[in-house]
């Protein structure tokens, strides 16, 4: 079903058939990667990927393939298969999805789990639950390990011995990697990714500006889906080039007012991730005219660089990201902030029992926007990749209550 | 004796309640990474934020069922009032609730200062740098909140009195070597959980006198099975109470409020706020801490060092650092042929009656 509705979706835009290229493409390369003997680095997410790229080391981001895992409707056998090796049904379901594709040796593509890691690379500052991961892969695979730690600012500012313990890690990391890779580090290389990492990373947050366009010229589904490269491919002219264009065409849109959804009734902020089992979530909005116009998800990745002071500024990156290191009041000034530029006028809590990172302070926040700005929220909960606890009828009421208070302010 | 610590715990409140009518500061804290010396030394009491058997009702509203327990008991005792005597509270960073339950306390519950450590996880050199720099931060924000300096002396003073007060824990704690300990495993964290809300000074006394006493008693608790336990903030005595009316004893930990709290005593330097840093850093893991397995290593020499029988995991359910390292923790216990039970505490009441007959056959199994 899913699958459907993203065929239409590329019907819609030129750059979608490229974004699935670029994916095809990418995970064909690991394949041959591996098969050569080069180096490959599994990464969380939101790690420093412009240090595999500037050293030729293939990265491969399990988060991602849960992903996929997910919309392919395997995440509940992987689930499964890890939970019956003692992991508690209640962590993470990205960690659970992985371990149990490796236990099973089971995928998306070519029916195997990912190519193995010839070194592991984990940051922090997002969740501890990803450190946690990687040292059970460590263990499993018997490879280096790097964390990348970080000292968190939370509610206040980021101080400059905060951003001094990053980038003295990103040096460090550097040498684990020309050790585990036998490549040669070269910082004017590191100059030229760090470049395109965040050329691509400006474009996309061009585009998340122009959704404050009325009515919004581009679809949550687009979004969610097009920020494979932004994650994956961060330091690559590929990904810099799809965001040009993703960027052109969608600047094009929002020129001639096309909207991406017939029917634009209500402007919704989404916090934070989409349930990726279930895109349709947001087909089922749209058809009550409330249309996604700004998210927080994709504001966690991402974010520029001062490439003048490379490593300082890929730390600032991290240590300053507006979403993931910071606490409920920073939080709420922010989601009002963009309630107020984006025209919101109502806001959906995803509340995933799997981050709870994430979901800790959903309710204050929700309480927050609706006192200081009278904006009301919705909050419904599932696992945003392991179906098992799904139940469409409470998600859906949760939403549907949202619209009657939103239809009697129209 | 212990009557007195459990006294002091469980008037805990109201004691706190008298210090405040005589005209001292108190601060909260959470966890066993944040540096009680440096509050001290600003001349305000710190007391340790735990939670309790109450039924949770009004955190209900502020965190979802899928946070750990300790945080919606600990959050649900603020909200109703219980920690209004509270100046300020100090988090430092650890697990993903912490750094989020300073916010909402801070939103939901009038309290006059808050502060954050952006505690690293590591324990390299750059780490304990970039540690000191926090707790320096901490140090200037406490002395703009009291006005007053606060001098290496006194910053010296305080690490003394708290290496004194984990001294005699250590002490205490060795006694359980003996084949019958002079402590139960619930008296012992009795008096262990009473140093959380009692000022050093006091607290060291009755540990001395507790020594002395202990050292001409006739030891009880022959026959007991030999276990430990291990787990995140588990704090309810009455499950340790009821492995002993089952014919187990506990005579060693892997807990934050048991053996983590006090086993790294700080190693004085000429920079205090240093001393301290490396403390905090270099002390016994919690599984927050990368890399971790330090913790298990200790664990299975612990067993021998105390000749441990059995080993009974307690863990929070919820607590992802923890259960992360659940199913290594298992295998490397089954290595080592040491009996392991897993228990998982949910909603904190009246669990003792729950887990009763898993640690009777537990029991039976190795007995
Ligand atoms: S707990 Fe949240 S932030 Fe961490 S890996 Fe899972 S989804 Fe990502
Ligand atoms: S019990 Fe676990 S999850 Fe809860 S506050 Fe403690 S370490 Fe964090």
């Amino acid at each position: 079903m899913s699958e459907k509705k993203s065929a239409k979706v590329k019907k819609r835009l030129k750059t979608a058939g490229k974004l699935g290229k670029l994916m095809d493409d990418y995970y064909k390369e690991s394949a041959v990667v591996k098969a050569e003997k080069k180096p490959v680095a599994w990464l969380t997410s939101v790690a420093p990927v412009e240090v595999c790229y500037a050293l030729d080391v293939f990265p491969l981001y399990p988060e991602n393939y849960a992903t996929m895992c997910s919309a392919r409707k395997l995440s509940a056998e992987f689930c499964a298969e890890a939970e019956a090796k003692g992991f508690s049904p209640d962590l993470c379901s990205y960690a659970l999805n992985s371990f149990g594709s490796i236990y099973l040796d089971k995928g998306p593509f070519m029916g195997k789990g990912l190519p193995e890691p010839d070194m592991l690379i984990a940051t922090e500052h997002a969740c501890l639950s990803m450190t946690k991961w990687w040292e059970v892969l460590a263990r499993h695979y018997n490879v280096p390990l790097y964390v990348v730690d970080a000292a968190l600012p939370i509610d206040d500012e980021v101080t400059s011995y905060q951003v001094k313990y990053f980038a003295d890690q990103l040096r460090e990391l550097v040498e684990f990697v020309e050790e585990h890779s036998g490549n040669k580090f070269d910082i004017d290389r590191f100059k030229e990714v760090l470049g395109y990492s965040d050329e691509a990373s400006k474009l996309f947050m061009e585009v998340g500006d122009l959704r404050k366009t009325i009515p919004s010229p581009v679809s949550p589904v687009e979004i969610f889906t097009n920020m494979f490269p932004l994650v994956t491919l961060a330091g690559k002219r590929e990904s810099t080039e799809f965001y040009r264009e993703f960027c052109d065409e969608i600047k094009a849109l929002a020129e001639k007012k096309v909207p991406a959804v017939p029917n634009e009734k209500y402007r919704l902020l989404w916090d934070l991730f989409p349930v990726w089992y279930n895109l349709r979530l947001f087909r089922y909005m749209e058809e009550k005219g409330g249309v996604v116009v700004a998210d927080v998800y994709a504001t966690a990745f991402g974010g520029r660089i001062d490439i003048s002071r490379p490593f300082e500024g890929l730390a600032e990156r991290y240590v300053a990201n507006p979403i993931l290191t910071s606490g409920v009041p920073n939080l709420t000034e922010l989601y009002k902030r963009l309630v107020k530029e984006f025209s919101v006028d109502g806001v959906v809590f995803h509340s995933n029992r799997s981050c709870r990172m994430a979901s800790m302070g959903q309710y204050d926040i929700k309480q927050g926007i609706f006192d200081d700005l009278g904006v009301p929220g919705a909050i419904f909960e599932t696992d945003f990749i392991d179906p098992r606890t799904y139940s469409d009828e409470q998600v859906k009421d949760t939403l549907d209550s949202l619209f009657e208070i939103l239809e009697a302010r129209k | 004796m212990i009557a007195d610590f459990q006294e002091k715990y469980s008037n805990r409140h109201q004691i706190a309640g008298q210090w405040k009518k005589d005209g001292k500061k108190v601060f909260g804290y959470f966890c066993g990474y944040v540096p009680e010396e440096l509050i001290s030394a600003a001349g305000i009491i710190p007391v340790r934020v735990l939670g309790s058997l109450d039924t949770v009702s009004l955190a209900d509203a502020h965190l979802q069922t899928f946070i750990c327990a300790f945080a919606r008991s600990c959050l649900d005792q603020g909200l109703k009032g219980v920690y209004d005597y509270l100046d300020g509270i100090v988090i430092s960073k650890t697990c993903d609730i912490t750094r989020k339950m300073l916010g909402i306390w801070a939103k939901n519950i009038n309290i006059p200062f808050t502060a954050f450590i952006g505690a690293p996880s590591k324990r390299t050199e750059s780490a304990r740098d970039c540690l000191t720099e926090e707790f320096r931060d901490l140090r200037s924000k406490l002395e703009e909140f009291t006005g007053k300096k606060i001098d290496d002396d006194s910053i010296n003073r305080s690490i003394e009195i708290y290496n004194k007060s984990r001294q005699l824990l250590n002490e205490l704690y060795e006694m359980k070597k003996a084949d019958n300990p002079p402590l139960s495993g619930s008296e012992f964290y009795q008096v262990v959980k009473a140093g959380f809300v009692t000022p050093k000074e006091e607290y060291n006394e009755m540990l001395s006198a507790l020594k002395a006493k202990l050292a001409s008693s006739k030891p009880s608790g022959d026959g007991k099975i030999r276990l430990m336990v291990s787990g995140s903030t588990f704090e309810d005595v009455n499950v340790l109470k009821m492995i002993e009316d089952v014919g187990g004893n506990v005579v060693a930990d892997d807990l934050c409020i048991g053996r983590r709290y006090f086993r790294d005593l700080t190693q004085p330097a000429s920079d205090p706020i240093r001393a301290l840093a490396d403390r905090y850093q270099m002390k016994i893991t919690c599984p927050c801490k990368h890399p971790s397995d330090e913790r298990l290593y200790r664990l299975i020499e612990d067993v021998k060092e105390y000749r441990v029988q059995g080993v009974i995991s307690i863990v929070q359910k919820y607590c992802d650092t923890h259960l992360f390292e659940y199913p290594y923790m298992r295998d490397m216990l089954q290595k080592n042929d040491i009996p392991f039970l897993y228990l998982e505490t949910e909603d904190r009441m009246g669990e003792e009656g729950q887990f009763k007959t898993r640690v009777q056959a537990f029991l039976e199994m190795m007995g």
